[in-house]
């Protein structure tokens, strides 16, 4: 589970080089209709593959990691990001705002044992 | 608007530095300790040629209204830490439907002897 904040999203618009408005000036991500900044999608992907490399028992055993951005992610929203085995290999992804709505859909990843 | 399908974009080479690793860890909640954290090739690999795609005027998208709809990585194998590695990105296809244009991108990103390492499948939507 992981509560966003404005301090991570900018934490990763600097690490990834990924520096859009949109997820660091609340002023600027209103003018194009937002309701204030949004976490980066590849944040989201990027805390799920880490969610998968555990339960895949090493990031290194990661051969493929796939999602569909479904829904924005605001700071203060809690997101649930879960791993489930899905056959030899196989993990299916999901992650889950404190509303209950998927923000990632159509999310898998395949392993190496 | 042109459609682009098709269309290649230059060999760029990118080396992954220790402290990018790491402050790219420390943002997602990965253990920096078990080196290049599989999506840091939103960095090495999508990172270094989407602004290819971006900045072609041939290829007219607009990103102010660009949504990144879906993203797909596939490795054969990781990169290590200081490794340079060689992304190479390419129009998959391009369509439009109802106003809205739908763009595949692919990178495929090797290294420096040209094995390769990780592809990058990436669709972007451009409202109208």
């Amino acid at each position: 589970m992981v509560t966003f904040t404005k301090d991570q999203i900018a934490a990763y618009a600097e690490a990834s080089g990924d520096r859009n408005p949109i997820h660091l000036d609340d002023d600027f991500a209103r003018s194009v209709g937002l309701p204030g900044v949004i976490a980066h999608g590849m944040l989201q992907m990027g805390i799920l593959a880490t969610v998968a490399s555990e339960a895949a028992g090493g990031s290194d055993r990661l051969r493929r990691i796939s999602v569909r951005f479904a829904g924005m992610v605001a700071p203060g929203d809690t997101v649930t990001f879960r791993a489930a085995p899905a056959g030899e290999g196989k993990l299916d992804l999901t992650a889950v705002n404190q509303k209950g709505e998927a923000v990632l859909t159509k999310s898998r990843a395949e392993f190496v044992a | 608007m042109a459609a682009v399908a098709g269309r290649t974009y230059p060999a760029v080479r990118f080396e992954i530095e220790p402290e990018a690793v790491t402050a790219f860890a420390a943002a997602i909640g990965a253990d920096p300790a078990e080196g290049v954290p599989p999506t840091f090739a939103a960095v090495y690999s999508l990172g270094v040629t989407a602004p290819q795609l971006f900045g072609d005027d041939e290829a007219a998208v607009d990103f102010g209204k660009l949504l990144h709809a879906e993203q797909e990585f596939e490795w054969q194998r990781h990169p290590r830490v200081g490794e340079t590695v060689v992304s190479r990105g390419r129009v998959a296809s391009d369509m439009s439907r109802r106003g809205m244009r739908f763009v595949s991108f692919e990178t495929a990103t090797t290294d420096v002897q040209g094995a390769p390492l990780c592809t990058s499948r990436a669709l972007f939507v451009i409202r109208s």
